[in-house]
């Protein structure tokens, strides 16, 4: 009993040295970004490194006085967050039809779909730029939202589908019997069944989503719409030459919102929900 | 409560045909089994009858009405699935409750009728839970209670046993019946375990490729099998099934001769049941052969005999005991033998052996 327990707890010693070392292999870039961000400028491009710098909000203060910087993440946050929202109200409709109806050139339209991932943004470039234009969206927040559904469609419509495949067609052959119809099977039946897909996807879609950085260029001219990819470009150029902590803030608060995001939904993120659904 | 009639009801998947046409006629109040191996169309037969798919030609008439052209949801049928299909998201109440809600039951009635069926099927401690902490069988049971909850004119089940274990599966059978009987709904049930089909049915529709074979009774499907296909898919071990020649009124074959009707002759198949063989002494025997295997199950000895080319299968007394190679003689029970056209399969339908002789 004794030496079981004893066995046991290595184990548990052993498990939390790897986890704990992975997990360090993971955060140190971040840590390092960290550190780059709160030491002066002078200590940053040195040939020997030093690892324990002045602790100095140089860079902060640059930032917050001369770059309109909770501009640029608020632009962020609502352009990926809108989105999202107009991915998903497209895309899970989207996916169902294609996991479920039967109709002539299905496939064909999925694959148009996943096709439209394959083309190089760069070639779209020009023409969207002069659509944004004529329409007068150019440099706002809401053409960013329709540029990043329009480029993250396909991979949220293929993410839920396949999570769509796996749902027992049971299910809804039950729901109508039970009297359900296709809207109110979608509602309450398949959307539930594949949250964790339709979380992944939604995860997936806004990290690409904010690192977009060509079409963002291309539509936004001022603090209206410069998001926080763009906004690091800016830190490149310049009298100023580059600046590097400034640099490592700005991406570390453009990746902190997915962070925190990723924290939230966490437990959604496995699969597992549809258990216990079917046999088991 | 209804009757259901399928007419000439044809279903086809492109070149292929899962069910050719289909005459039924289910008796209000019926329990109807459909029984076949898999890919004989009986589960095809039963959606055509839920909605879920729509007969390529015929008609399926619920309770008068033709309804080829009505939806699932619209149709008064409740299923219970093979895969039990318990919305996973949902707590079993919320389960029981969806047909109610879907169905636009008043608020009131609603969770009177949700712990009437939930007490039916014994479920009532475990509204709470979600289908993902129940046991197979409870979840079983749960699905049971969605289908009961509304009352429907017709239930359909589509082998709602196969993923229990043996004995859950014979006491949940008994609780099937007792719910059937006690609720006089309709049933039809689909299932490949005849032990199923024998215990459950009113009706037994025995179907092979798409085409109804037999429709009887469980006495008549056991005792007086149309043709071979259902003398040998029946009866655990099935019916002896042995090809020889008939000639004036004896029937001979390697290790085997039997009087047999006059009627019967030219290149005909017996089949026997293992429980109407007896081990007899000399001079009685229809039957020679060499023990092959001794199978003792506790209430009754299984014997498989070696005759020419073919394994005979005997059902013994508990206490029999032979040693692998003996020669046991055995003897029919007259009344009891079948005799099948070797060519088609199907049953030669004669004055029996005795008004004969």
């Amino acid at each position: 009993m004794a030496k079981r327990r004893k066995s046991k707890g290595d184990n548990l010693v052993l498990r939390y040295l790897v986890l704990g070392s992975w997990a360090l292999f993971c955060l140190v870039p971040i840590v390092w970004f960290l550190s780059i961000g709160f030491r002066p400028r002078t200590e940053i491009i040195t040939p020997t490194p030093i690892y324990w710098p002045t602790f100095s909000l140089d860079a902060w203060r640059l930032l917050l006085a001369d770059w309109p910087i909770f501009d640029y993440l608020r632009n962020s946050v609502l352009a990926v967050t809108g989105s999202v929202v107009i991915d998903l109200i497209l895309g899970i409709p989207a996916a169902y039809s294609l996991t479920r109806y039967e109709y002539r050139g299905r496939d064909d339209i999925g694959f148009y779909i996943l096709s439209t991932r394959m083309m190089a943004p760069a070639i779209v470039a020009i023409p969207i730029f002069f659509l944004f234009r004529n329409l007068g969206l150019l440099d706002s927040v809401f053409a960013l939202m329709l540029i990043y559904a329009a480029v993250n469609l396909s991979i949220v419509v293929w993410i839920i589908r396949s999570y769509m495949l796996d749902i027992p067609k049971e299910l809804e052959d039950a729901a109508r019997t039970d009297g359900a119809g296709d809207l109110r099977i979608l509602w309450e039946i398949i959307i539930p069944a594949c949250l964790p897909g339709i979380i992944t996807a939604s995860v997936i879609a806004a990290i690409f989503a904010i690192n977009e950085f060509l079409f963002t260029l291309l539509i936004a001219s001022t603090k209206n719409a410069y998001t926080m990819s763009v906004a690091l470009a800016n830190f490149t150029g310049g009298s100023d030459g580059v600046i590097y902590n400034a640099i490592a803030l700005v991406s570390f608060l453009a990746f902190l919102p997915i962070l925190v995001l990723i924290v939230l939904i966490q437990k959604h993120l496995s699969r597992g929900l549809t258990m216990g659904a079917v046999k088991g | 409560m209804a009757r259901i009639e399928l007419k000439d009801v044809v279903k086809r998947y492109g070149g292929f045909t899962g069910v050719r046409r289909m005459d039924l006629d289910i008796a209000d109040e019926e329990f109807l089994v459909l029984l076949g191996p898999s890919g004989c169309g009986k589960t095809t037969t039963m959606r055509m009858i839920a909605g879920l798919e729509v007969p390529s030609e015929g008609e399926v008439v619920i309770g008068g009405e033709v309804v080829n052209e009505v939806d699932a949801r619209d149709r008064d049928v409740a299923m219970v699935f093979q895969g039990y299909a318990l919305y996973p998201n949902m707590s079993i109440y919320e389960n029981i409750r969806f047909p109610l809600r879907m169905r636009g039951i008043p608020k009131a009635d609603q969770d009177r009728l949700i712990r009437r069926a939930a007490e039916m099927v014994e479920l009532g401690d475990f509204l709470d839970r979600k289908p993902g902490a129940l046991s197979g069988g409870q979840r079983q049971r749960a699905a049971l209670a969605r289908a009961v909850v509304r009352q429907p004119q017709v239930f359909l089940m589509d082998e709602p046993l196969s993923n229990l274990d043996a004995k859950l599966r014979s006491s949940m059978r008994v609780q099937i019946k007792h719910l059937q009987r006690q609720l006089k709904i309709t049933t039809v049930y689909v299932t490949h375990d005849q032990i199923e089909a024998m215990t459950l049915a009113d009706r037994i529709v025995i179907m092979e490729k798409g085409a109804i074979r037999q429709i009887g009774t469980p006495d008549e499907i056991y005792s007086d099998p149309a043709d071979t296909f259902v003398a040998g898919f029946i009866g655990a071990p099935p019916m002896n099934l042995v090809e020889g020649l008939a000639e004036n009124g004896r029937f001979a074959a390697p290790g085997l001769v039997v009087a047999c009707p006059g009627g019967v002759s030219g290149r005909v198949t017996l089949g026997v049941r293992p429980e109407d063989c007896h081990v007899v002494g000399e001079g009685l025997a229809a039957l020679e052969g060499r023990v092959y295997g001794v199978e003792p199950t506790g209430e009754t000895t299984y014997l498989t005999l070696r005759t020419g080319e073919t394994l005979f299968e005997v059902k013994a007394a508990r206490d029999a005991r032979f040693n692998l190679g003996d020669l046991v003689r055995i003897g029919f029970d007259p009344d009891r033998l079948c005799y099948f056209d070797t060519e088609t399969g199907a049953r030669l339908r004669v004055q029996p052996y005795r008004s004969v002789a």
